[in-house]
């Protein structure tokens, strides 16, 4: 085919469209309306304010406290399923009889929709009538407010998010460390390199790239947290939990205020792009030596 | 002093008996190879003294040391392995000097140790690169590097030169054996190839089926093989088998096989093949076994050329002796085309005459 054959066009235009349509589109519109004054309730006509909403959000207290709890709550979660994730499939590929059991059973909370697991905590987080809580009682222990104290359900948050998305770690790392060739690590055992020397010497740093590729994927996924927020404790107590995507949520289809949420969904797009972009700038010098 | 002894040593994996009995002494800085056609156990044996294979019986000492049970890293055996095994992420020099920062030696006799075998093996321009970087033959030396810095009682290579092309290898050759004359170290070396075995060994030891079929010089090996399968094995092209029978007739000894073919007995052989006589008997004749003029009455076969092979130096007649497959090596420019059937004069003083039954040299 020539590269000049107009039939090209019939082929690119379509996608081209689709893409325009359900994507550009929408990213255009919202960043216009977040120049605007636009609330459904009470009904008031669009008025230009530029960066008028800008400027109330980067001034609002909400809105930082949302950015606060939202990466406390993906730092630690990431951190935790990436240390405990790491350390099952360490174990998973020791070869432990039963082997192939505990790999399908640690991978099914992953395969759970999180509204379904959310709820799940939540009648076991609940501090009059969940289970965790009767067992301290049966114990003559204290109940403890799991979901009324704000530091207790951020707590929470963070164990079940942990409990989730730890498989998907342990999933990725194990096939990691598969690929990981065996007579390197006959080589060290000859240079009589014990356990420990062998995972940092060897195991670490050749399964960096996957590491940081993993922690990426799961650090972008936790800082759009919505589900499990907004089921388990629906951002409170007060705004204690509320997250970037429920804080968002609230004004947008509580309070109908479209340019105000539009601007806070710009200023989300922003800091998740800074993370992401200095994530990766600390890491290239240690992941280009591995080239 | 740094001596391998095995003794009576067996591994099995399960119900597959691998290795059954294997015995074997390797002498302080003897360089040992352990050849073998695949699946001989000749690397599970290196894997064994290297403790990367827990034995199933028998035992292991390395210079009146028992390692039967001990761990790889307590043996102080250096390896160098067929896919080289080196560290992806490290520099060549952190990969030399990986088991001495192991074992916490300071940065500065690390570095010391390290320059030294970069001299020694001309690697000092690599040191900044990563093994990604090298070529095959780089790479080998690396690995090399990384077992003598810290100057082991025993150097265990596992097929090192196989996944090098040919010339690199030829070089590689001669490298690893000016290697062991300067460091006068215990080297066992497994190979499956034949001309590596010939070539560097003091003494090479054939294995088959888990089992040791003859230990000796290389030259001991070639001339004389103690069995069949050594005198099949070792030698490129291999030696022509000849079934036949040895018949007394005229008051001297003749080989006999069929279609005709009768070949006189020396009379310096007359004596060690006279218990033959009846028997069923397997004549073995090296392809550069052939009289080239002057040959005797009742030493010559009848060849039924197959293909001729010019080879340079000489050429290689391919055919069958009474039905046999058979290879001579003939002088350039000899007369012959497929088809043709051609009179092959046999050096009957050099060849060799084998039990049928036993597989076992007559001699």
């Amino acid at each position: 085919m020539m590269r000049n054959d107009p039939i090209k066009h019939v082929f690119i235009w379509p996608a081209v469209l689709v893409v325009l349509a359900i994507s550009i589109f929408p990213l255009i519109y919202s960043l216009t309306t977040s120049f605007l004054s636009y609330r459904l309730i009470p009904p008031i006509p669009p008025r230009v304010v530029w960066l008028g909403n800008y400027a109330t959000l980067l001034q609002e207290p909400r809105f930082w406290n949302a950015i606060f709890t939202t990466t406390l709550i993906a730092f630690i979660a990431v951190g935790l399923q990436y240390a405990i994730g790491f350390g099952v499939a360490l174990a998973l590929n020791a070869r432990v009889p039963g082997e192939r059991l505990f790999r399908v059973a640690l991978l099914l909370p992953m395969l759970l929709a999180p509204v379904a697991v959310a709820l799940v905590a939540r009648m076991m987080f609940n501090p009059t009538m969940g289970p965790l809580n009767q067992l301290l009682s049966k114990f003559g222990l204290v109940n403890l407010p799991f979901l009324t104290n704000g530091h207790w359900a951020l707590a929470c948050i963070i164990a079940v998010e942990v409990w989730q998305w730890t498989p998907f770690v342990i999933l990725m790392m194990l096939a990691g460390l598969q690929t990981l060739p065996e007579d390197v690590y006959e080589a060290a055992e000859l240079e009589n390199a014990s356990a420990w020397q062998q995972f940092w010497g060897i195991t670490f740093p050749m399964l960096l790239p996957i590491s940081a590729a993993i922690v990426f994927i799961r650090l972008i996924e936790s800082y759009k947290i919505m589900d499990t927020v907004f089921v388990m404790t629906g951002g409170g107590p007060g705004v204690d939990t509320e997250t970037l995507t429920l804080f968002a949520y609230q004004e947008g289809f509580k309070k109908f205020n479209l340019g105000y949420t539009s601007a806070l969904s710009f200023l989300f797009l922003i800091a998740i792009t800074i993370i992401g972009v200095t994530y990766l700038a600390l890491l290239r010098p240690h992941l280009e030596k591995r080239r | 002093m740094a001596h391998v002894e095995i003794e009576n040593v067996s591994k099995a994996y399960g119900p597959y008996k691998i290795i059954e009995g294997l015995d074997l002494k390797v002498a302080d800085e003897e360089f040992v190879v352990l050849v073998g056609p695949s699946g001989c156990g000749k690397t599970t044996t290196l894997r064994m003294i290297a403790g990367l294979e827990a034995v199933t019986g028998g035992t292991i000492r390395i210079g009146n040391r028992d390692v039967t049970q001990l761990r790889p890293g307590l043996r102080n055996c250096a390896m160098v392995f067929q896919n080289y095994a080196l560290y992806p992420h490290m520099t060549v020099s952190e990969n030399i000097g990986y088991g001495m920062k192991v074992r916490g030696e300071s940065r500065a006799s690390i570095e010391k140790a390290v320059n030294e075998v970069a001299r020694v093996l001309d690697l000092e321009q690599y040191l900044q690169r990563r093994p990604k970087q090298l070529s095959g033959g780089q790479r080998q030396r690396v690995a090399i590097g990384r077992a003598i810095v810290r100057s082991p009682d025993v150097f265990l290579f596992d097929e090192p030169l196989s996944n090098l092309d040919a010339k690199l290898r030829i070089e590689m050759r001669t490298e690893i054996k000016a290697l062991h004359r300067r460091l006068a170290k215990t080297i066992v070396y497994v190979t499956h190839d034949q001309v590596e075995a010939m070539t560097m060994a003091d003494r090479v030891v054939v294995m088959n089926k888990g089992r040791i079929e003859q230990a000796a010089d290389p030259i001991t090996i070639y001339e004389k093989p103690s069995n069949l399968f050594v005198a099949g094995f070792m030698g490129a092209p291999s030696m022509n088998f000849i079934d036949g029978e040895i018949i007394a007739r005229d008051g001297a000894l003749t080989f006999t096989a069929p279609s005709g073919t009768a070949l006189r007995v020396p009379r310096s052989r007359e004596a060690a093949y006279a218990a033959s006589v009846g028997k069923a008997v397997v004549l073995g004749v090296r392809p550069d076994h052939v009289l080239r003029q002057g040959a005797p009455e009742g030493s010559s076969v009848r060849l039924l050329v197959k293909d001729v092979e010019p080879l340079g130096p000489h050429t290689l007649v391919i055919g069958t002796v009474a039905g046999f497959a058979f290879t001579a090596q003939m002088p350039v420019g000899v007369a012959a085309e497929p088809d043709q059937v051609i009179d092959v004069a046999l050096d009957l003083e050099r060849t060799h005459m084998f039990d049928k039954t036993s597989g076992m040299a007559i001699s």
